[in-house]
């Protein structure tokens, strides 16, 4: 019966396309009975108030202009043809990109000898439905905080910027995805980061308590004799915002500046922030004093160092130190599955903060213990 | 180590370009909207200029023009070969020019110029494809009739061509620099957490 549905979708489809405009009115009730058989919420969404609204505002305007080139019954056929047409590709293309298949797709294109073009292809059209929610939030949201017409074009901007930003997001996910499940054709060798210890990722919400943690951790570690070298980063604020950074050496509690917020032309990174160089500096000092049997603590590895900069290569050193007994990495919660995919080490273990709440220590300590 | 993002960050990246294509793109054409090869070839130009700034690898903004093409064939629009060609040709310019230009601001304005410049020969192009060397012959005269309506009679059609490819080119290369610099805000925005 399904096949018989999407036949009947395929040609009501292609009597719209090619057949005579009379026959199309017949073409999107079988076309819309044939999707609602097949995927009654691709309907739904296809046919969603705003996509409706959009399609009648691309026929009326076609219908417009053919009028007033060729006149009204022209227009007025064309218009209705083209509204009718869209109506039809548009519940159709959504019950395809529904049920399109991407491991099928992706078998034949392995079968062709291009297996990365199948997982991005495949990947492209698993993410519309994401793409398409994340559309519509950042619409409302636009549509909430813009008052007025002067409002809502000063806001215009931002909003490609938030879905382009979240698009960057998604695909941040999707590469650990990718990374995690072993599609090596996705994949190249980037930065170097072999970790021959047990490592631990700490991580959790912004300000939900990581740093707090591997300086208690820290803390207990010393007071168990446990060597213990790295840094945290620790935020400075003022009024509720984050102006800058300090780097802190854990053996010795030296602090030093890291990061200044500044001019958004001064922004390095990719961040708004500047970066100093004694900040670094102190961090290599610290990370240098890791010791055989020691542990290793940083805090925090952001985007910037997992495109190998910043921090990065005082770590990379740090954790081949011959003998050290783990490393306690500190990253935020978006970015773990882009440092799991980039770790060669396979059995880190990963403690939220927030999940575990007062117990957070322990549980890197047990984390820590199972690889000694 | 291994890093799957710029490949997944090219598809996601063709996927937006796509979706845009297949929704504002279909509307404007359809709607038969002034400017709408400028329209969408700037939203084309946004994402990838972007994308090359967030994963500066060579062949990432190739591989997201195939994925729009290959979503834009999903489309209404996907039945008129000109939008799959023009996202063929603007990413392979942008590729080209940033690239080239080793990933700095100048590749955008580049790519840009070129990506938009192509726009009306690629439409002309088309037109002697599908209607013949006649429908192309009409096309100009009715430049030279137009240019001569606002004072430039006179202008030989190829003057005129220019004229317009060097326009559209320097709306694409301002279009460039734009997106250049809305990636740079999109690199804070996705650095302010640190």
């Amino acid at each position: 019966m399904n096949r018989i549905a999407a036949l009947m979708l395929v040609v009501a489809t292609g009597v719209v396309l090619f057949g005579s405009p009379l026959w199309a009115v017949w073409s999107l009730m079988v076309a819309v009975a044939a999707a609602w058989y097949l995927d009654p919420p691709a309907v739904r969404a296809g046919l969603r108030v705003g996509i409706v609204l959009a399609v009648v505002f691309a026929a009326s305007v076609t219908a417009a202009v053919v009028a007033w080139a060729e006149g009204p019954e022209r227009g007025l056929t064309v218009g209705g043809t083209v509204l009718l047409r869209l109506l039809v590709l548009t519940v159709g293309g959504m019950v395809l990109v529904r049920r399109v298949d991407a491991e099928a797709l992706l078998r034949l294109t392995t079968r062709l000898g291009f297996e990365r073009l199948g997982l991005v292809l495949g990947l492209s059209l698993n993410a519309l439905p994401r793409i398409a929610e994340a559309s519509s939030d950042v619409w409302t949201a636009y549509s909430m905080r813009s008052r007025g017409l002067a409002g809502r074009l000063r806001r215009l901007p931002g909003l490609g910027e938030v879905m382009l930003a979240h698009t960057a997001r998604v695909a941040e996910e999707a590469a650990a995805a990718a990374s995690l499940r072993g599609h090596s054709a996705l994949t190249r060798p980037r930065i170097e980061l072999p970790l021959p210890v047990r490592v631990v990722i700490v991580t959790g919400p912004t300000d939900g308590g990581k740093t707090k943690t591997v300086l208690a951790l820290a803390e207990r570690l010393q007071h168990e004799g446990v060597p213990v070298a790295g840094f945290v980063q620790i935020g400075e604020r003022e009024s509720e915002s984050k102006v800058g950074f300090r780097l802190r050496d854990i053996a010795t509690g030296e602090e030093a500046e890291l990061a200044k917020l500044g001019k958004r032309s001064e922004g390095e990174f990719g961040t708004r922030f500047r970066f100093l160089d004694e900040g670094f500096q102190l961090g290599r000092e610290a990370l240098a004093r890791v010791r055989s049997g020691g542990i290793v603590i940083v805090d925090e590895l952001g985007p910037v160092e997992l495109r190998g900069a910043g921090h990065m290569p005082a770590v990379q050193r740090a954790v081949n130190t011959p003998g050290i007994a783990g490393a306690v990495v500190v990253v935020r919660r978006p970015l773990v599955p882009a440092l799991l995919a980039a770790l060669e080490a396979s059995d880190a273990v990963v403690v939220d903060v927030e999940e575990v709440g007062g117990g957070s220590v322990e549980a890197i300590i047990d984390a820590l213990g199972a690889g000694r | 180590m291994r890093d799957a993002r710029p490949w997944t960050y090219a598809a996601l990246f063709g996927a937006l370009w796509g979706a845009l294509e297949a929704t504002l793109g279909t509307a404007v054409y359809l709607g038969k909207l002034p400017l709408r090869g400028t329209i969408m070839g700037l939203a084309g130009l946004l994402c990838l200029v972007c994308l090359r700034r967030l994963q500066p690898r060579p062949g990432v903004c190739l591989l997201a023009g195939v994925v729009a093409a290959f979503l834009k064939v999903f489309t209404l629009g996907g039945f008129y070969p000109g939008p799959i060609i023009g996202i063929a040709v603007q990413a392979l310019a942008v590729e080209i020019a940033m690239t080239g230009s080793g990933g700095r601001p100048v590749g955008a304005a580049l790519g840009g110029f070129i990506a938009l410049a192509s726009n009306p020969l690629q439409r002309l192009g088309m037109m002697w494809v599908v209607s013949g060397s006649e429908a192309v012959g009409s096309y100009l005269r009715l430049l030279e009739e137009a240019a001569a309506a606002v004072g430039l009679g006179g202008l030989r059609p190829a003057v005129i061509v220019g004229g317009i490819v060097a326009a559209t080119g320097l709306v694409g290369a301002a279009g460039g620099m734009w997106a250049w610099w809305v990636a740079g805000r999109v690199m804070r925005r996705l650095g302010e957490r640190r």
